[in-house]
């Protein structure tokens, strides 16, 4: 290693007038057709919304896990351990199964939503936000009436807002 | 006419080169005032992140979809002959 370097400065000083070595600039790459292909894959808005609705899935499942061990402390002297623990898993899996659809839908709707409006408004803004927030609000909250749903379009939209502020953030 | 192609004299050799360049320098002044023209218009001056999002993507397609539209019919127009409107 240190003869290498000292070979290189000394290769340095003769060829380069002791300039500092200037890095090579290379000629510029056009991306392949397999590359624009990738990143076209994920610019579809079908593609975004069934992977948003994946990720939804997923953390609803994680969810649902931990609210269910939460949430029933049986302590009933009649069922064994073995018993009180199937009891358990059996709730904590119908409650994840449950959260997990729900956040999918939330996912899939919300991601579909802010995909579809910003491709057709060419820009890229919180506005979309706040339009897939109410979208999004306004469906989950539809069997409410209208009153529910312009409530809850409102609610998500904010919440939405506040999840890209603080994600832009951090990023 | 091919066969005149075939033994050009060194005067249409000359043309045909001067033509060449001309054309390549239309071409490349196209390309660079289609490329200011549209990241001016489409990409924001605040950059948030290195890739291009959804909303800078399409309007780029539409940008440059206009542009071009635009740029063959006002050329077909001018190498019509036409009176001007």
């Amino acid at each position: 290693m240190a003869s290498n370097s000292a070979s290189e400065t000394s290769s340095n000083d003769s060829s380069a007038l002791k300039e500092p070595e200037k890095p090579q600039s290379q000629t510029l790459r056009l991306p392949t057709a397999e590359e624009i292909q990738g990143q076209e894959i994920w610019n579809n808005c079908a593609v975004r919304s069934v992977f948003s609705g994946v990720v939804g899935g997923g953390f609803g499942i994680f969810m649902g896990l931990l609210l269910g061990a939460m949430d029933n402390p049986i302590m009933q002297d009649q069922m064994t351990g073995k018993q009180q623990f199937i009891h358990t898993a059996k709730q904590m899996g119908q409650r994840s199964w449950h959260s997990a659809k729900a956040f999918a839908v939330m996912g899939l709707v919300f991601s579909a939503a802010e995909c579809v409006v910003e491709k057709a408004r060419a820009k890229h803004d919180t506005t979309n936000t706040v339009i897939a927030g109410c979208v999004t609000g306004g469906t989950m909250s539809a069997r409410g009436g209208p009153k529910a749903a312009c409530a809850g379009c409102a609610g998500f939209a904010a919440f939405s807002v506040v999840i890209e502020k603080i994600l832009e953030s951090h990023s | 006419m091919a066969a005149a192609n075939n033994v050009p004299t060194g005067v249409d050799k000359e043309q045909i080169f001067g033509m060449a360049e001309k054309e390549m320098e239309y071409r490349v002044e196209l390309f660079n005032k289609l490329t200011n023209t549209c990241f001016n218009k489409c990409v924001e001056k605040k950059y948030k992140e290195s890739e291009l999002n959804m909303g800078e993507n399409s309007c780029i397609d539409r940008c440059v979809s206009k542009y071009w539209q635009v740029n063959s019919l006002i050329g077909q127009l001018l190498g019509s002959g036409r009176p001007p409107m």
